[in-house]
């Protein structure tokens, strides 16, 4: 991923800003404040110098250390500005739902239930087959009544 | 960057503009004020600060924590 300079109680490395948003290496830098100084550089093609130095003296392994942490809090910011920006809706949704009921408004009004008559039978269920579709051929109306009449035993 | 100075006593710092912005740069040195002469300019893509008549006592740390205090203010 990237080339590391360790010298003079500093490790440097490089960050794509295709992989990681700014904001992410803002945010970890700032988690980082009270463990190293840290300086950032742009650099082109889209890259982004970092340099970690230690507040006390370190060893070449701590520094290394320092920067697989630094690393690890990177990929956790930008997973959390991921998942933030596609929760963005729902969240929005939620939170002006509570502030509505905590204002003392009602529930967003549902659409009113459409009262059906029975009387006026709009799907036409109360029409006699006969009437609906004509005749039927005899077997069938055989077929019809036998299966009535076992239904009644 | 962190260049170095005409004057070894000075320090000298480049600041990135598209990393740093200004508004930053100008509250720490605002709050760092007490203890060096600080001036800036903008040269190219850095805005540049340089300490002069540092504080002994933090002269070691000074160019390191300001760098430090300017990204804390960076968040929004």
């Amino acid at each position: 991923m990237n080339q590391t300079e360790i010298k003079n109680n500093t490790t440097k490395f490089f960050l794509n800003l295709q992989d990681y948003p700014l904001e992410a290496i803002y945010g970890t830098a700032y988690v980082f404040l009270d463990k190293a100084y840290l300086f950032l550089v742009s650099r082109p093609a889209k890259k982004i110098e970092v340099s970690l130095k230690g507040k006390k003296k370190l060893t070449k392994k701590q520094l290394e250390n320092l920067k697989g942490e630094f690393l690890n809090e990177l990929l956790n910011y930008s997973l959390r500005i991921n998942l933030a920006k596609h929760n963005r809706k729902i969240r929005e949704y939620i939170v002006s739902q509570a502030l509505f009921a905590a204002l003392g408004g009602e529930e967003i009004a549902e659409e009113p239930e459409e009262k059906f008559e029975y009387e006026k039978d709009p799907l036409g269920i109360a029409i006699p087959w006969e009437e609906k579709y004509g005749q039927k051929s005899k077997k069938s109306t055989k077929k019809k009544s036998k299966s009535v009449t076992k239904k009644k035993k | 960057m962190k260049g170095k100075s005409a004057n070894p006593e000075n320090i000298l710092i480049s600041f990135d503009k598209k990393l740093y912005n200004l508004k930053a740069i100008k509250l720490a040195i605002k709050e760092y004020q007490n203890l060096a002469n600080f001036s800036f300019r903008q040269k190219n893509n850095y805005i540049q600060v340089e300490l002069k008549n540092i504080d002994k006592e933090v002269r070691p740390i000074i160019k390191d924590e300001f760098c430090n205090y300017v990204l804390s203010l960076m968040r929004p």
